[in-house]
């Protein structure tokens, strides 16, 4: 199996100091998240410069550059609801580390996105939703069915698209985690690559409790086969449990120094 | 219905590691497919085949090492001959006699026979010790300071020594270093992580995985040097994409098959046929594991080998 894939969450226009970076395309707080997270461990890093209606293109290929070439080509996932933003930022993408990942497509009125990854030989995440939650399972798979054809009509490799059941908050939906985690084994029973927004679970927890529970949630997701997730890599304990996991399910050959490296 | 061949070509590769300088400068490593999968990509540079010179001389050898060697009364001498030795792309230099329990050559002398052999060879050289760690570090550490820019391999760095053999011989002098692990897999990563954390440049490091002649476990080493391989090629390990140096006969020599005397075990036949099968069939093994280059002996093994490499490539 191929080790875990973490995808760093961190560059994102929700943050007052990184939109603000990006409004001034000023590199340097950018710069310095991205070097945090490759620092403690992520594969990926997110970019996420909201939906920049009037600037996406411009913003996205910035973006991109700068972070490429500042990084070794440092993969990345290009997250924006502006469809020609992300495209824009595939043409200035440099892959020898890896494709870009299109984030992301769902069920609903972001399927087109799926074209726009298999036009582009990019991944795609892939949403089990169309317009909220999904009530069930049942309703997940029916999605996952959808995105899936959509995918192969197009010519993708189902292994390029990361089908994401959608984690959900514990404070609320307390009784849907297992069917979360459930969904999972099913999508990874059929072969399927699997991703997610990990840190939903914990959303509104006290600080100190978040990373304990996003520990927990991810050790028993990987233990249903998932395959990748959207996280914060500055999370110690997170990333320390992601490696002991890998070491565990021989993903990774273990070395005394195996949380260093 | 038809034959569809799907090569098994991986995204990672293993590291090339040159050694020596000038015309026979050699590279080893930098293939990404399992060992003589040339039916999937063509192999970026052949395995390697090392003759083993010991600064013991030649006296407790089989007739045929004797004989190639006539005439040769330095290491130097022997040194030069093995250069000429068909099939041979480097030369191991061992300093069997430096061991402080055996007749504990000193550090300066290895030196001078390290610089005299320097001289009269341009094969890319690999150093060996004396398996003393204390005495090998610092061997390996004067060593590798006398012949700067010679692009030289010292084997190896252990466990035990890493910190003064990788630091001196890799970071100080600019030469190659080996990590030395015992079929272990796990320790092989870990000393390649800590050799890189002191700074090396995972592109100047080796691995020598451990060996043991057929029969005497071998088993363990195929299964090691298997893992290693599918961890670099297929998980992508950058702390095992390092190439492999195997000496293979300290360890085939070394065992009953090719010590015990013909008046002693008449019904095995020629102790050199016996001797040279054990060196042959464990660097094939070897070779077929994933060994990047095999350290051996005798003429008759470097040219059996050498053959071995040719046609399988």
């Amino acid at each position: 199996m191929a080790k875990f894939i973490t995808i760093g969450e961190r560059i994102h226009c929700i943050s007052p100091v990184i939109r603000e970076a990006m409004n001034t395309q000023n590199p340097e707080p950018i710069l310095k998240r991205a070097k945090e997270q490759i620092d403690a461990g992520a594969t990926y890093l997110d970019v996420n410069i909201g939906p920049a209606e009037s600037n996406g293109v411009e913003l996205m290929q910035w973006a991109v550059k700068l972070l490429q070439e500042n990084f070794d080509n440092v993969p990345l996932a290009l997250d924006t609801a502006n469809r020609k933003a992300i495209e824009a930022g595939i043409q200035v993408y440099n892959r020898a580390k890896g494709k870009p990942i299109v984030n992301s497509a769902d069920a609903g009125d972001r399927i087109e996105n799926i074209d726009l990854a298999a036009a582009n030989d990019a991944i795609v995440i892939a949403l089990c939703s169309k317009a909220g939650v999904p009530a069930d399972n049942d309703e997940r798979m029916a999605y996952c069915q959808e995105l899936l054809e959509r995918g192969m009509e197009h010519g993708m490799e189902p292994t390029d698209m990361l089908f994401d059941p959608l984690f959900l908050v514990i404070k609320g939906m307390q009784d849907k985690q297992m069917d979360v985690l459930e969904a999972i084994k099913m999508l990874t029973d059929m072969g399927l690559r699997t991703t997610g927004g990990l840190s939903n679970v914990s959303n509104g927890m006290p600080k100190h409790i978040r990373p304990i529970m996003d520990s927990a949630m991810v050790a028993m997701a990987m233990m249903n086969g998932l395959s990748s997730a959207i996280v914060n890599p500055c999370d110690l304990r997170l990333m320390e449990t992601i490696k002991s996991f890998d070491i565990i399910k021989d993903n990774d050959l273990y070395a005394d120094s195996y949380l260093e490296i | 219905m038809p034959f569809t061949n799907k090569p098994q070509v991986f995204n990672a590769k293993i590291n090339t590691v040159e050694l020596g300088v000038g015309d026979k400068k050699i590279a080893i490593g930098g293939e990404n497919v399992l060992p003589f999968y040339t039916f999937d990509a063509p192999i970026e540079n052949l395995p390697k085949i090392g003759v083993e010179i010991s600064d013991a001389g030649v006296e407790n050898e089989v007739e045929g090492i004797k004989a190639f060697y006539e005439g040769c009364n330095t290491v130097a001498e022997r040194a030069k001959k093995a250069a000429t030795m068909p099939g041979a792309d480097f030369l191991a230099i061992r300093f069997e006699s430096a061991d402080p329990n055996g007749e504990n050559t000193s550090v300066e002398d290895c030196v001078k026979v390290a610089k005299e052999v320097a001289e009269a060879t341009d094969m890319p050289l690999v150093f060996m010790g004396c398996k003393n760690v204390e005495k090998d570090a610092q061997i390996f550490t004067a060593v590798a300071d006398a012949l700067q820019g010679k692009n030289i391999l010292v084997l190896s760095a252990r466990e035990e020594d890493y910190k003064t053999v990788a630091a001196s011989a890799g970071l100080a002098y600019g030469q190659k270093v080996g990590a030395e692990s015992a079929v272990d897999i796990n320790l092989a990563k870990q000393l390649n992580v800590l050799i890189t954390q002191l700074g090396v440049a995972s592109a100047n490091v080796v691995m020598n995985l451990g060996s043991a002649a057929a029969g005497y476990g071998y088993e363990y080493v195929a299964s090691t040097m298997d893992r290693v391989k599918a961890a670099a090629l297929s998980q992508n390990d950058a702390m095992l994409q390092m190439p492999v140096v195997t000496p293979v006969s300290t360890e085939t020599w070394s065992v009953k098959e090719s010590m015990a005397s013909e008046e002693d075990m008449p019904e095995w036949g020629s102790r050199e046929t016996r001797g040279v099968d054990m060196e042959v069939v464990t660097a094939a093994a070897c070779l077929a594991s994933g060994s990047n280059a095999v350290i051996l002996r005798h003429p008759q093994s470097v040219e059996t080998i050498s053959k071995l490499i040719k046609e399988l490539a």
